[in-house]
């Protein structure tokens, strides 16, 4: 292939591509932080860091970044907010709370995949250092939730 | 008259079975065979329940909502017994998180 129809070829490429850029930002997903129902309450120091670390996937106090307004980041932030909201709900506790052995259950997770060093993923820590739990904030939030969980657990049900 | 005893003797009846399934607020509901029985829950709207969760599998199954804000881990074998707020009408769906391959079911306020 000649030089000529190689950077033609390239060109096509590039045009094609920024094209399809322009056309994805049609489809701008919504990002809703809508109200809540009974917000967690946790000490200092824990909410601290759960505001840090956290809340962003699981509450509705969201920080939308920049590029949540670009897609197809866009619709890679919307997809985690949304899983991270479905799963866990800080904004949402007093929902929880309502059976308390599911308040419990979601507290040992927490306990769990904190001290298991699952979250936040690698990919939110990447973009966002203040994400990133130190051993000190581990033993912080997983001692605070096992805690919880087990006065949660003992909570008499009507 | 004896008409109207009919229908009064009709509604009664009706009125009664239908609350059979909700005797103590509480509805039943299995998971075996990698499914829920039943699929759906007709529960009435506006009013607080109770769902037993049997589980007749030989593995752990989790009882969840994301929509009612349930999750709860059911042992082979074991029962538990989850909490429900009063619902406004409408579907609301559960599933089995560890199980995926378990249809999913819901319950219909009403």
């Amino acid at each position: 292939m000649s030089p000529n129809k190689l950077a033609r070829g390239g060109r096509n490429v590039l045009l094609v591509g920024a094209v399809a850029l322009a056309a994805a930002q049609l489809w701008r997903p919504v990002h809703a932080n809508p109200r809540g129902n009974g917000e967690i309450v946790a000490p200092a120091k824990t909410s601290e860091i759960l505001r840090r670390a956290c809340y962003d996937c699981h509450s509705n106090d969201t920080r939308w970044p920049w590029y949540a307004s670009v897609a197809p980041l866009s619709w890679l932030v919307q997809r985690d907010v949304d899983e991270g909201r479905r799963r866990l709900n800080f904004s949402s506790w007093q929902d929880y709370a309502t059976d308390p052995e599911t308040a419990a259950h979601k507290l040992d997770e927490i306990a769990k995949t904190v001290a298991g060093g699952d979250m936040a993923p690698w990919h939110y820590r990447l973009l966002h250092p203040g994400a990133r739990l130190s051993d000190e904030d581990r033993v912080t939030l997983a001692r605070w939730a096992a805690e919880e969980a087990r006065r949660s657990a003992a909570t008499p049900t009507s | 008259m004896t008409q109207s005893k009919i229908l009064l003797f009709g509604w009664l009846t009706t009125a009664m079975l239908g609350h059979s399934a909700l005797a103590d607020n509480t509805v039943e509901l299995r998971a075996a065979g990698g499914t829920f029985d039943p699929l759906q829950l007709v529960v009435p709207a506006g009013t607080p329940f109770k769902i037993k969760v049997t589980n007749g599998e030989k593995i752990p199954v989790e009882f969840e909502s994301f929509e009612l804000h349930r999750e709860r881990v059911v042992q082979p074998g074991e029962s538990i017994t989850v909490n429900m707020p009063a619902l406004a009408a409408g579907s609301y769906k559960f599933f089995d998180d560890f199980n995926d391959k378990t249809p999913q079911g819901e319950i219909v306020a009403k």
